[in-house]
């Protein structure tokens, strides 16, 4: 096991190397969860072998979801009788992190598929904060206040608001991030089993308190907070139409065959 | 002597966690069987590159001795185990040693 150096990156010098890139933008067309799982790893996949240009990918969900981090223990994180009873499919996903409970229309989620030079010289924890700094800004512009919590939280004086994943794999780097919208939370805490150790450091007595969705914070509807997302992003490291290929389609479509809607993967570690 | 406390072998699997402050939750679940540690799983909300170093890290604390495996010595046998180049994000071998001991006390 290595050591991890990290080198001193300046933070504007670090912003900059954004503009080195011409981003795309996919936006608009919503897949079922398993689907979301495959597309993340073809396009990180694409980036990686650059077939495709580093991206910007915002999610619209068909049906809700518990998505857990790679690493998790299926029945330790997710209450799979009550999944069932609400009809939420549960997925795995290919990176880190804790599980999550995602809803049509009341997530904002979204992807960045990157080279690995975008975050070179960066720690993990540094690469977290600086892969999410626009968006940061674009919630203050709006008069949220929040302000990231390393290692890969968004959070605010209210409560947590979303959480970060990233995954370096496959030549590039795919960080993602789901925010609440208008997730219920206890909603959150009948589905998935969160235990008093994961608290422990929080300061907090409940899980349901740990959650503060953005509705809860700001009377905005939830595309005016997604347009000032992309305003954001556009003006800080400029962002083109993109659009999904045939192929990535057909290609995810296969991993959701042979992997992310198989039992096997969800169950990796059962 | 006699010895108080778990017998060594057990009948269902134990389990342990921690999570390091400001860090991530590590859990340790294993089988105890003729005192040593069995069929282990290491799971949590941890970031781990490469994803297959997990079963490296579980790899390592197999057939280890349940009751005189110290967190240091435990510790030591996952760093051991690993290639380099593996990133631990919000866990360490210590952390894990540290789940494992709370797994069997």
């Amino acid at each position: 096991m290595s050591e991890q150096v990290v080198m001193r990156v300046e933070p504007d010098e670090a912003q900059a190397r954004w503009r080195r890139y011409r981003w795309q933008l996919l936006y608009g067309e919503a897949f079922d969860p398993a689907m979301q799982m495959a597309l993340d790893e073809v396009l990180t996949r694409r980036v990686g072998i650059g077939q495709r240009l580093p991206t910007l990918r915002f999610w619209e969900w068909t049906a809700p979801a518990v998505v857990i981090g790679r690493f998790q223990s299926l029945r330790n994180e997710v209450d799979q009788e009550m999944a069932r009873q609400h009809d939420i499919t549960v997925v795995r996903r290919i990176t880190g992190g804790g599980a999550m409970l995602t809803e049509p229309g009341k997530v904002i989620t979204y992807s960045i598929y990157a080279p690995p030079e975008l975050v070179a010289g960066m720690s993990f924890v540094e690469s977290y904060a600086f892969l999410d700094t626009w968006v940061i800004e674009a919630l203050r512009s709006l008069g949220i206040d929040a302000w990231y919590q390393p290692i890969n939280d968004i959070t605010s004086a209210e409560g947590k608001i979303g959480g970060a994943a990233q995954a370096r794999r496959f030549g590039a780097v795919l960080h993602h991030v789901t925010m609440a919208y208008d997730i219920s939370p206890q909603k959150v805490v009948q589905v998935l089993r969160i235990g008093r150790e994961k608290l422990s450091d929080k300061g907090i007595r409940s899980a349901e308190r740990r959650v503060a969705p953005l509705r809860q914070q700001t009377n905005l509807p939830r595309e005016t907070i997604t347009e000032r997302m992309l305003e954001v992003f556009a003006t800080r490291h400029g962002l083109e139409e993109g659009r999904l290929q045939p192929e990535e389609i057909a290609e995810a479509e296969e991993l959701v065959r042979t992997k992310f809607g198989t039992y096997e993967w969800t169950a990796i570690l059962p | 002597m006699g010895q108080e406390g778990p017998s060594e072998e057990t009948e269902v699997p134990v389990r342990g966690e921690y999570k390091t402050p400001g860090g991530k939750l590590v859990a340790v679940e294993f089988d105890v069987v003729d005192g040593r540690l069995h069929s282990v799983q290491v799971t949590g909300d941890f970031f781990l590159e490469p994803p297959e170093a997990l079963e490296r890290i579980a790899g390592a604390l197999e057939g280890l001795p349940v009751r005189q495996a110290t967190e240091e010595l435990i510790a030591k046998q996952i760093r051991a185990n690993l290639d380099d180049g593996v990133e631990m994000v919000g866990f360490s071998p210590e952390a894990v040693a540290r789940a494992v001991r709370r797994a069997w006390s």
